[in-house]
């Protein structure tokens, strides 16, 4: 059928409320901050915004403060990214084996956490790691052991990442678990002939077949753990001094308790290119191979 | 038939809505004024009864009050004020007024406090003079929530310390104090778990404190200069950092949920604002009494702040007349206000025999002569992140006193040439 006038703008048409809302909540808060960011731009400040070119973006690289925000925010995602994915897959494989109908109960299980917002979880977990009367110390007391879970500079981080992964695994568990659903049977029952035992299989059938699924788990995982804010925010503040306190953390107190937009803005556009750097190297990465 | 019923109710409905519209033009609109703050504790409600009670009394007013949690409410506050949104009523702690009289989205309260001059002059002068910004006052105080000690009776018995009743008797000077810490710290304490003899609840609270009591300062008078690191102010710290890592009668702060210790009965002593007191109330079984903190330094002196009622900039008289019947009634009746564990700012009303009975926070409220707020700065929520994590440092052991305070030092001189850069910039674009 020739397309008509109206079918090649159709879909347009489709995408207009999107590309809308896209352009007037994402696109232009996103020029609109790049352009802030090159500016001294104090909300609060008697003086009107000022061009300083590079200057917020010079500062950034001279605060130890914000080195210490990127480090924090790299320990949290190399820590937290492996082992999600890794218990991810590892629940999903296990919950594949289960029969069909019992399935389920198992997805529902994992995925429940999920399902609560942060703020629930934040509060949550911090009872479970209180000093005094969480559930965590509580059960150690039993063998005559205390952790100061939150309040120990080096501690901290782990418990975050700890709590993390039990608020998001559901996630990436649900997606791996349909992706190994996908796999077509026959290769599998091939190298059964041929004798392969079942760790063989796994490692060559199973995880390239999974390539482009495990591809998007990891992208969006190391997205979504460089802007770690919600359980920084709740658990511990950013402390104890400063362990704890992410990229996302700090550029919010810059922004929203020291009202300094144009630095916070600079900040946020270094992230930004961090994050797609790392994801653009995942891609090539992990497709060529 | 029908149509001369269904005329008459058509006469029925105009006619009435005449009459309503009528009725509407004679009476003014019911002003409505929205009151945020940042009481989400037990104050909250006892705020909201007060409100509750105001709004019936006055059918001509609505108060509207939202509460949020004070972290977030600065915030929203600010980009409220920002964005002309302002609620025509809210509350600013005392060292956040410069930064809000600055902002330029504050009413001065000098007109209310020149028509209700006798309501000012029950106020302590040096409580008015902290929400004075280049000659204006920014706030009605409503309260003065100091910090004081709060100590379990229970172990001052225990250890002896006792008066010539046998009541627990708590320290008054720095040996008293140490003498009580010490002796109060065991290692295993009623429950077999380790007792400690003074904790560091609010850390920097308790340290700011202390450092006012050394004599420490903290700016230069014109605020060009943080002195943080002034001889006095480290030798408090010190002071502070030996009882946990020398002494050993107070524990590091990581080892440690200070409060909740306090609440369980393990610790003799801690200092905390009043309005930590309905915490404790709650816990029936710990026997506890509050006293003013003890004197460890050459002079007097705690920590405080006050919550004042302020007003947004651009109300129109008849809300400005309302706002202040609002904020005369809440002052009027602190005293509900002080049951939630509040000190009320005004002196008739402390010298009350309701307030005396208020035990606790009447013997906080001795301490109203010597209070000592928080360093009014424009730039304050910059510099009290370096001063916490200053305080925190040293407690800690991962800094020593000195080089906490130095950095912290010189990362506020840089906010402050910061600023001043701005101010030199702003003042060459007027001219």
């Amino acid at each position: 059928m020739k397309p008509t006038r109206l079918n090649r703008w159709s879909g347009y048409l489709f995408v207009l409320p999107f590309l809308t809302l896209f352009c007037a909540f994402v696109l232009l808060p996103l020029i609109y901050g790049l352009r802030i960011s090159f500016y001294s731009w104090e909300l609060l400040s008697p003086a009107p915004p000022r061009f300083i070119g590079l200057g917020n973006y010079h500062e950034a690289m001279t605060d130890p403060y914000f080195w210490k925000a990127i480090s924090a925010t790299f320990r949290f995602v190399a820590l937290v990214v492996p082992l999600t994915v890794v218990i991810a897959l590892a629940l999903a494989v296990g919950i594949n084996t289960i029969p069909h109908k019992r399935q389920s109960f198992y997805r529902a299980t994992f995925f429940l956490p999920t399902m609560i917002t942060i703020s629930v979880a934040g509060i949550l977990w911090r009872w479970f790691y209180n000093g005094e009367f969480g559930l965590f110390n509580a059960l150690l007391a039993n063998f005559h052991m205390r952790i100061p879970w939150l309040t120990d500079p080096t501690w901290a981080m782990n418990s975050i990442v700890l709590m993390t992964l039990w608020w998001t695994i559901g996630g990436p568990m649900v997606i791996l678990l349909a992706g190994l659903q996908n796999l077509p049977d026959h290769y599998h029952e091939a190298a059964q002939i041929d004798g392969a035992n079942s760790w063989q299989r796994f490692l060559h059938i199973t995880l390239p077949l999974l390539r482009p699924v495990l591809l998007f788990v990891v992208v969006m995982n190391v997205i979504g753990a460089f802007q770690v804010f919600g359980q920084t925010f709740l658990l511990t503040s950013g402390g104890p001094e400063n362990a704890t306190r992410s990229l996302v953390h700090y550029i919010y107190q810059t922004a929203f308790n020291h009202y300094r937009m144009g630095y916070a803005s600079a900040m946020s556009w270094l992230l930004f290119v961090l994050i797609g750097t790392f994801s653009l190297i995942q891609f090539r990465w992990l497709r060529e191979r | 038939m029908r149509h001369l019923a269904g005329w008459l109710i058509i006469c029925l409905i105009v006619g009435l809505l005449c009459c309503v519209s009528g009725c509407r033009r004679e009476t003014q609109p019911q002003i409505v004024l929205r009151f945020w703050n940042g009481f989400t504790g037990p104050d909250g409600r006892t705020m909201l009864k007060l409100v509750k009670r105001f709004n019936s009394e006055n059918p001509d007013v609505h108060v509207l009050m939202q509460r949020m949690d004070w972290n977030t409410y600065y915030n929203k506050l600010f980009v409220a004020g920002i964005g002309k949104r302002a609620p025509e009523i809210f509350v600013v702690h005392t060292n956040a007024i410069v930064r809000f009289a600055q902002a330029n989205f504050v009413r001065s309260m000098d007109d209310y406090a020149a028509a209700h001059s006798g309501e000012i002059r029950d106020i302590d002068p040096n409580v008015w003079r902290a929400v004075e910004v280049n000659g204006k006052h920014y706030g009605l105080p409503l309260d003065v929530h100091a910090m004081g000690m709060y100590y379990n009776r229970r172990l001052f018995r225990e250890a002896g310390f006792v008066d010539a009743s046998g009541e627990a008797k708590p320290p008054r000077t720095r040996e008293e104090f140490m003498d009580a810490v010490r002796r109060m710290t065991r290692e295993k304490g009623a429950e077999g778990q380790k007792q400690w003899g003074f904790v560091f609840a609010n850390y920097s609270n308790t340290a700011y404190a202390f450092m006012k009591q050394f004599g420490g300062k903290f700016f230069s008078p014109d605020n060009s200069r943080c002195l943080i690191n002034s001889p006095e102010n480290v030798a408090a710290l010190q002071f502070c950092m030996d009882m946990v890592h020398k002494e050993k009668a107070a524990p590091s702060p990581e080892n440690f949920d200070a409060w909740v210790g306090f609440r369980q009965g393990r610790t003799a002593m801690t200092f905390e604002g009043i309005y930590m007191l309905p915490d404790l109330q709650k816990q029936k079984d710990l026997d506890f009494a509050g006293a003013p903190i003890p004197q460890v330094g050459p002079q007097a002196a705690t920590q405080t702040g006050s919550h004042n009622l302020c007003l947004r900039v651009d109300l129109d008289a008849r809300t400005t007349s309302a706002a202040w019947r609002f904020l005369k009634y809440l002052s009027d009746n602190s005293l509900d206000w002080a049951e939630g564990g509040q000190i009320p700012v005004r002196r008739s009303l402390r010298e009350s025999s309701r307030f005396k009975k208020m035990t606790v926070q009447y013997q906080f409220a001795r301490q109203i002569p010597y209070v000592a707020y928080l360093p009014q700065v424009p730039f304050v929520f910059e510099y009290n992140t370096e001063f916490d994590l200053a305080i925190e440092k040293a407690l800690r052991g991962s800094a020593t006193p000195q080089g906490a305070l130095d950095l912290a030092a010189a990362n506020v001189n840089k906010i402050i040439a910061r600023r001043l850069d701005d101010l030199r910039r702003a003042k060459g674009a007027r001219q």
